[in-house]
């Protein structure tokens, strides 16, 4: 009975292999343009597809164009399913030219009945941040809220196909090819981990897809210069330097690094050390898996190491657990400087789990509070009635972002082509909860020899501040900015 | 490392002599017609520990060999680890550091403790209803989830102690309710294969569990505040607490080990529950049934009903889970994807200790919490000391299935 149910398994997944060759392999077109056609008794689309096309996968072209003449013409049939055809429907044959073109896509994927589809990628499960997820769910909601209440793009109702990547780099490769081959989207936009990015963005690379990341960090998203791929996160290594300066203004001489094994968190810790050294300041790195919840032992190593600063690189729930656990075993961030995760940024959830972690120090992205656009502020509003939070992570303002950029990009290119996407993305303009964004270089504007290539593509300026919690339960919106001076709103507290 | 070589030389020893008494000491006891059930073992412990100057007298006079000359060579083999690890990296604070070894070692056991609560419920599981139950690490969750919900959101104020109890009655009707609808039916022989039935069935309810509380509570960590403040005193005064110091939130002991109360609590909490299982499995009428029943369910001629043994089992084994839980949630954020990997280590440790023996899942979780501690403190490089803290507990357990494959104190097959 195994043996059988192997054979069967192993004979499916080798007829599932060969069938892409097949249809590669298939044989010269017998007709050369389009026809129409009447459904006689005994007729299937995919037997239609192997007499006139010559090859029975071809049908959802007939269904496709069928039902394209049907818009335009109600003498056609509207096929609403390729296995279900009535005697006497007036179908399109297309040609095989026509056929070929809607297989590779040239034809726009806007149907007349549905809209324009536009892909995302969000953590939704474990091991990903579903924090980090959940957050970026709710803003793409709000930005996908607000381009069909503005009457979609190319006047086109907008549809988001939004994908689990799960934080997992093989999960973002599949993520990327399902939404390019079975959901067929014009653009991708968001991901929160920059494993994730990093594989999903040589997908959007092979198929030509334009692609915006989102809070994917790690320098070689952009610095491989790919043509579809547009980041309007910051770049790693730019955050190591502001924290570098950070930690040098406040006269830190030895620092130990708590970061994750992960693709953000290893090169992170890599670079900030650089950086630190670069100043002076020695760093000593010590890493653990995303989801580990004990680190007491490692606790005492860092006890050991008497380090006067401890920098935070891990994310999600597994920094919370680390953050409480050193406080309680006396190196929290009342007795040493310690520069927490970002993530500290969702106050409630913050002061629920780590209880002692006043004088936390983290690092925000995106504008100050002062500096908040009307565009910001109507976001934030949007946000916090939706989630109940007290104010908007970065993450959040860049899911938000990345969608709607997609979608203005898309209506000055007024074109779904990928090519006048990415060119409408090089040139564009766009005001929202970050600021306003622009990629200054790329195609039209090459990167000039000796400026780092990690600037493709890439919005060069989303503003970086440190911020410090100064009183127990305080509201991240009333977190004291303390770094850089052009940004300052009040001193920091130090143990 | 300075000095690596001492390191792999003498892991080389213990590898290689512990390889050719474990492959020669049973054949040379088998020619002399005397008792090997023990040959592999000792002769492996014996070759390691000492290597030929011991194995030549070994095989020689061949001794009646009986746990002894298993557990005094691998005291030895531990001697001779920690030595060559001193020898190769003598600044390591494993080596130089005495209080900060007692303080790994005291967080290890206390940790360890709390694994084997986790791991109790998992190997009666096994033990009872004969099922492998791979949605135990969700009940932990759950446990945890319950304990929030009860005494913050929905009766704030309401004492942590009766918030545990409504978790464990919570995690018990659960268990017991998922054993009536969906394993009972393994017993009347409807299911075809009931062993993969088992899993696959279990492995549903974990997801499921996951993903419906992930959709309830969403994916914001949510913790309990420490359930017990200590009242602050000190021995032998409290001016002067050299011996024991009591603050709210941490003891210390001797002025170098520190341990936060929330941990302490969970640890007792443990301890009391073990004691509480022990004696209902060996005093009461319904606890002599359930053992019965694991040793054979033919134990329905005196009138024990095995099916309601096995409801029973199930429900108790997942309360165990939600108990551990429960304990836990004062000390680590809790999120509903928590207990995939205290399950899988779980899983680790019921192995280890002997599929279904109590007192080894209790131990094996004491052997796996300290190999994480001591692991996590001492592998010299700070990078990857903590990142391979899954990989302890799993080297441990390759040696011990290598060894004896029952694990530590598994049933003899």
């Amino acid at each position: 009975m195994k043996k059988k149910l192997l054979l069967i398994s192993l004979m499916i997944m080798i007829l599932a292999l060969t069938l892409p060759a097949v249809t590669v392999l298939a044989a010269p077109p017998t007709q050369s343009g389009g026809q129409d056609y009447v459904i006689v008794a005994d007729d299937w689309l995919s037997k239609l597809a192997d007499k006139f096309l010559g090859d029975i996968l071809s049908y959802p072209a007939i269904t496709y164009y069928t039902n394209q003449k049907n818009a335009e013409d109600s003498s056609y049939a509207k096929i609403k399913n390729s296995d279900e055809i009535e005697v006497g429907w007036k179908v399109y044959i297309p040609s095989k030219e026509e056929a070929d073109a809607y297989f590779k896509k040239q034809v726009s994927n806007v149907g007349a009945a549905g809209g324009i589809k536009i892909g995302a990628l969000a953590p939704l499960s474990a091991p990903g941040s579903v924090t980090g997820g959940t957050a970026m769910k709710a803003a793409f909601e709000i930005a996908l809220d607000e381009i069909n209440a503005a009457g979609g793009v190319l006047g086109k109702p907008v549809q988001l196909v939004l994908v689990d990547t799960e934080g997992l780099p093989e999960r973002g490769t599949a993520a990327m090819e399902r939404l390019i081959n079975q959901d067929k989207v014009v653009g991708v936009v968001g991901e929160y981990h920059s494993a994730v990015g990093l594989t999903a963005k040589e997908v959007a690379h092979a198929n030509h897809m334009p692609t915006i990341f989102a809070e994917t960090w790690n320098d070689k998203i952009t610095s491989v210069e790919y043509p579809e791929v547009f980041r309007i996160a910051p770049v790693s290594s730019e955050v190591a330097g502001v924290d570098a300066h950070f930690i040098q203004s406040l006269g830190v001489k030895s620092v130990v690094i708590m970061t994750e094994n992960t693709g953000y968190g290893i090169p992170a810790a890599e670079e900030t050390t650089k950086r630190l050294a670069d100043l002076g300041i020695s760093a000593t790195t010590f890493s653990a898996d995303l989801g580990t919840q004990e680190f007491s032992s490692i606790i005492e190593r860092i006890k050991a190491a008497n380090p006067d600063l401890i920098l935070v690189l891990l994310t999600g729930e597994t920094s919370y657990n680390f953050e409480e656990q050193a406080a309680e075993a006396g190196i929290g961030p009342q007795d040493v400087k310690m520069i927490c995760n970002q993530v500290a940024d969702d106050s409630d959830s913050f002061w629920t789990n780590v209880p002692d972690g006043k004088n936390c120090f983290y690092r925000r992205v995106g504008l100050p509070r002062a500096l908040y656009t009307d565009a910001t502020k109507a976001f934030v509003a949007k946000y916090t009635e939706k989630t109940g939070k007290t104010s908007a992570e970065s993450y959040a303002m860049e899911a938000y972002d990345s969608l709607k950029l997609m979608a203005q990009a898309i209506n000055e290119a007024k074109s779904t082509d990928p090519d006048a996407i990415i060119s409408a993305l090089e040139h564009i303009s766009y005001n929202g909860a970050l600021g306003t964004i622009t990629f200054p270089y790329g195609t039209h504007n090459p990167i000039p020899a000796g400026t780092d290539a990690k600037w493709w593509h890439q919005f060069p300026k989303p503003a970086i501040t440190m911020v410090q919690y100064q009183e127990k339960g305080q509201s991240s919106a009333d977190a004291a900015v303390v770094f850089p001076d052009a940004y300052k709103t009040a001193d920091p507290i130090l143990p | 490392m300075e000095h690596a070589y001492y390191f792999w030389w003498a892991l080389l020893w213990i590898i290689g002599w512990g390889a050719v008494g474990g492959i020669v000491t049973p054949r040379i006891y088998s020619k002399k017609d005397l008792d090997v059930s023990q040959a592999a073992l000792a002769g492996t412990a014996i070759g390691a520990a000492g290597g030929p100057f011991a194995l030549a007298p070994l095989w020689y006079l061949t001794p009646r060999l009986n746990w002894k000359w298993v557990v005094v060579p691998g005291v030895v083999i531990l001697a001779i680890f920690a030595a060559s690890f001193a020898a190769a990296d003598p600044n390591n604070l494993c080596v130089t550091n005495g209080p900060f070894v007692a303080t790994q070692v005291t967080n290890g056991l206390i940790v360890g403790i709390i694994y084997g609560l986790m791991a109790l419920g998992l190997t009666l599981i096994f033990s009872i209803v004969g099922i492998v139950s791979f949605a135990h690490g969700e009940f932990y969750m759950i446990g945890g989830m319950a304990v929030y919900y009860f005494t913050v959101v929905w009766f704030p104020g309401m004492s942590p102690f009766w918030g545990i109890l409504l978790a464990a009655a919570l995690t018990f009707a659960l268990g017991a309710a998922f054993e009536l609808l969906f394993l009972r039916v393994m017993n009347t022989g409807k299911v075809e294969r009931p062993d993969e039935y088992a899993i696959l069935v279990t492995f549903g309810l974990s997801f499921f569990l996951q993903y419906f509380t992930l959709a309830l509570v969403g994916a914001n960590p949510k913790k309990v505040q420490r359930f017990l403040d200590f009242p602050a005193f000190g021995l032998p005064s409290a001016n002067h607490p050299t011996v024991l110091k009591v603050t709210s939130s941490t003891v210390n002991l001797f002025n170098t080990i520190s341990i936060s109360s929330p941990r302490l609590t969970a640890a007792l909490m443990s301890l009391v529950l073990l004691g509480l299982l022990l004696w209902f499995l060996q005093k009461t009428w319904l606890g002599k049934a359930l053992r019965a029943v694991s040793q054979d369910r033919a134990a329905a001629v005196t009138g024990i009903n095995p099916d309601t043994m096995n409801t029973l089992a199930f429900g108790i084994g997942t309360m165990l889970a939600g108990l551990a839980g429960a304990a836990l949630v004062q000390v680590f954020s809790w999120v509903p994807w928590v207990g995939t990997l205290a399950s899988a280590r779980g899983f680790v440790i019921i192995v280890l200790g002997g599929m279904g023996s109590l007192p080894g899942a209790f131990i094996g979780g004491l052997i796996v919490g300290v190999v994480e501690a001591l692991g996590a403190g001492c592998v010299p490089d700070p990078q990857r000391a903590a990142a391979y803290i899954p990989a302890y507990g799993m080297v441990i357990l390759t040696l011990v299935l290598l060894l004896k494959p029952t694990g530590l104190f598994g049933r003899e097959l």
